[in-house]
């Protein structure tokens, strides 16, 4: 064994039948064997209650017949037809998302001279697998046509949304405001456009109008003031048609379910990270009240459970918030833990800052860069790609942690099933099924967050030591 | 010492024509240890420094003090008649006239090669993209690399890279570039590469303060030969002075240890 490996080994011919293959890999000297023999009827034991549970005894009607609680909970269902219009509309974003980021990657690997890869529509299927996964045994488990509809539609959706693939590469931009459009869409399709709505889609507007009016030959201060003018112009543009339209929907304390964690998940690390980021830059500040107010910010709610914040979100906002303001329950909840998760990404996007060469800096500098400027271009962008595992892992975690929502009454994805056993005919079975089902649930969503992080990790390395 | 000697001294330590860097009375602390100790020195236009000295001299000290890397504790120093004050306009200006070549490099390794150099003409100068790409592909044939241009730096070799990083500085037009040890970190074969380029960029009438171990460079191309030690400046004075007959005991010791 010794003297063997010292050696190159030869390339092992794959000669012999099965038995070879048992021998050598489970029984090639004594431990093994006495592992092999020793694992072998616990692991079939443990598949054999595994498929008696899936297969035989599990009760998993308390699925098929909750299927609906599980996705919406008690959201009303004569306005079900807005959530399935949503699940369309997202699937087109997530198509003109795709196609364009695809496109954009083309672009990058002929310009830097590199292969160019071609992603086919199969690329996505492996990508987001799991989720694909969860989306059949939705399927398996739907006792009426609708699901199977609205699975179709989104297919069709997705299909055309990757149509955005042909957009000439002068206006890839529009691509990516068409994609975060359509989710703004699909959020406003169910709460409606009412109130401050329209504030989101006029800065994804504004964005959009900002990015795509490159005009040929204009570049400096004049480019600058085109530009502004053009994303001015959007938002004025959208606050009229909003004041004009009168689309009242759902308000989310209407929601629940899966539909529910996954939009409160997402509110939650999309406020986060900015506000993140900017505690942590204020953490390394120059100027000392700055750096005080961001310690004790973050040292503070690191030491506090989350659960104690989302109650103090419920019970104590409303004092120290103007009369008058009320927010929902739901607001308190997701303040709380994009609050929560702020000071953790602030911590972990420090560490990535702290990563960088000062070396960066000082070449930065020596150019004549403006700190701003030079934290923009040059420190955040290699400070966040380091972080990226660690970001995502914060990321799963508050859309795992939104399950504390039951304990302050809010019916979540996991809430559910409160309702679900409160029903005569599961009150004492059926609690394993609910839970292996909604751990399912969780898990294909948080890996599929965890893979596209190792996605974009190896992506943003592309070409680079 | 003859009266001809010490014209020639004295002559050595000032700058040939009018002074694009004065340095006056310059002191540095880290903490209680001082860095440097009353320097005095000027520049001329066009005309090439090279400052040696044991580690620790102060050398990369003095050149960081010129582009307000580091901050100077006493005395004043003006590049292109603008004094480096606290006022950040002042030292933008400053920054903006000079261009830095580091030991390590420091490229911006997730930008490309052109990236790397049309970045600041475009965004300190603010230069339309195709103009500043226009002055990056000028500048990486001048110092021969203009096929590595779509490259990222982590692609290139050390002496490659070291030759962008002069790119990316000349790329901002500078009245004056300072290189602190810009061949220190490279394998001995690169070193020549990168060498060539500064000599030939020294025959274009660049103005250039250079801190370095090369005495080869500095016999060939040096106006003037600055000798630090222990923050001090020690002794001044032309190549074929300052390495066949030095007047300090100090420069003498050091010239025997490294020649």
């Amino acid at each position: 064994m010794t003297a063997s490996t010292l050696e190159p080994s030869p390339v092992q011919a794959p000669v012999g039948g099965p038995l070879t293959w048992v021998r050598s890999r489970l029984f090639p000297n004594l431990r093994s064997s006495i592992l092999t023999v020793l694992l072998t009827p616990l692991l079939a034991y443990a598949l054999y209650r595994a498929v008696l549970f899936f297969f035989v005894n599990g009760r998993w009607d308390v699925v098929t017949r909750n299927l609906t609680l599980f996705m919406q909970g008690t959201y009303p269902r004569d306005q079900q037809w807005r959530i399935v219009t949503q699940i369309i509309v997202l699937a087109f974003a997530f198509g003109v998302g795709a196609a364009t980021s695809a496109a954009s990657q083309v672009d990058a690997a002929r310009e830097a001279g590199l292969p160019v890869v071609k992603q086919g529509f199969l690329s996505v299927l492996k990508r987001f697998w799991s989720v694909i996964a969860f989306v059949l045994l939705l399927l398996y488990f739907a006792n009426t046509a609708t699901p199977w509809l609205v699975m179709g539609g989104a297919i069709a959706a997705f299909a055309l949304g990757s149509l955005a693939r042909f957009i000439p590469r002068r206006f890839r931009s529009v691509g990516w405001t068409l994609s975060v459009l359509a989710l703004v869409a699909a959020f406003q399709v169910v709460a409606g456009t009412v109130g401050y709505s329209w504030m989101i889609t006029a800065v994804v507007l504004a964005a959009g109008a900002w990015s795509a009016f490159k005009f040929e030959g204009v570049e400096g201060r004049r480019a600058v003031v085109y530009r502004g003018l053009a994303a001015v112009a959007a938002a004025v543009v959208t606050y009229l048609v909003y004041m004009q339209l009168v689309f009242p929907g759902v308000g989310w304390d209407h929601w629940s379910g899966l539909h529910l964690t996954l939009w409160v998940s997402a509110f939650a690390i999309v406020l986060s990270f900015p506000l993140g980021l900017i505690l942590a830059l204020a953490r390394r500040s120059s100027f000392p009240v700055l750096r005080w107010l961001a310690t004790g910010y973050i040292e503070l709610i690191r030491g506090v459970p989350l659960i104690t914040l989302l109650f103090m979100g419920q019970y104590i906002l409303g004092f120290m918030l103007p009369q008058g303001t009320d927010p929902s329950s739901i607001t308190r909840a997701i303040t709380a833990m994009a609050l929560f998760t702020a000071a953790y990404v602030a911590e972990i996007v420090r560490g990535g800052l702290q990563s960088i060469p000062h070396g960066q800096t000082e070449a930065a500098l020596a150019l004549g860069l403006p700190t701003g400027k030079m934290m923009r271009m040059i420190i955040l962008p290699q400070a966040l790609r380091a972080v990226i595992p660690a970001l995502v892992g914060q990321f799963i975690s508050i859309f795992k942690d939104s399950s504390l929502l039951e304990i302050i009454a809010i019916d979540e994805f996991l809430g559910v099933r409160s309702l679900v056993h409160a029903q005569a005919d599961f009150r004492v079975v059926a609690h394993a099924e609910t839970l292996v089902f909604v751990a399912i649930g969780y898990w294909a969503f948080a890996y599929a967050m965890s893979r596209e992080s190792q996605r974009l990790e190896v992506r943003l390395r592309a070409g680079r030591k | 010492m003859s009266s001809r000697e010490a014209q020639v001294f004295a002559d050595a330590t000032k700058a040939k024509g009018d002074a694009i860097i004065e340095v006056e009375g310059v002191d540095k602390f880290f903490g209680d240890f001082q860095a440097l100790k009353d320097i005095n020195m000027n520049v001329g236009r066009q005309e090439v420094v090279v400052v040696i000295g044991p580690s620790g001299s102060g050398k990369s000290t003095l050149i960081r003090c010129i582009n307000r890397l580091e901050k100077h504790d006493r005395g004043r120093i003006v590049v292109d008649g603008i004094e480096l004050s606290d006022d950040l306009r002042n030292i933008q200006e400053v920054r903006r006239e000079t261009g830095m070549v580091f030991q390590q490099f420091n490229l911006f390794p997730h930008l490309t090669v052109l990236e790397n150099i049309t970045l600041a003409p475009r965004e300190v100068r603010r230069l339309p993209k195709k103009e500043a790409e226009e002055i990056a592909m000028r500048m990486l044939e001048r110092v021969k690399i203009p096929e590595q241009a779509r490259k990222y730096p982590g692609q290139l070799s050390g002496g490659q890279q070291q030759r962008v990083a002069i790119a990316r500085a000349l790329a901002m037009q500078p009245k004056v570039m300072l290189f602190d040890e810009p061949t220190s970190a490279l394998d001995p074969e690169m070193i020549k590469e990168v060498l060539d380029v500064m000599v030939e960029l020294a025959d274009s009438g660049m103005t250039m303060i250079v801190v370095t171990h090369e005495m080869g460079f500095a016999r060939a191309v040096a106006d003037r030969v600055v000798f630090m030690a222990d923050g001090q400046i020690v002794e001044v004075g032309t190549p074929e002075h300052f390495f066949t007959d030095p007047r300090e005991e100090r420069t003498k010791l050091f010239l025997s240890q490294i020649l």
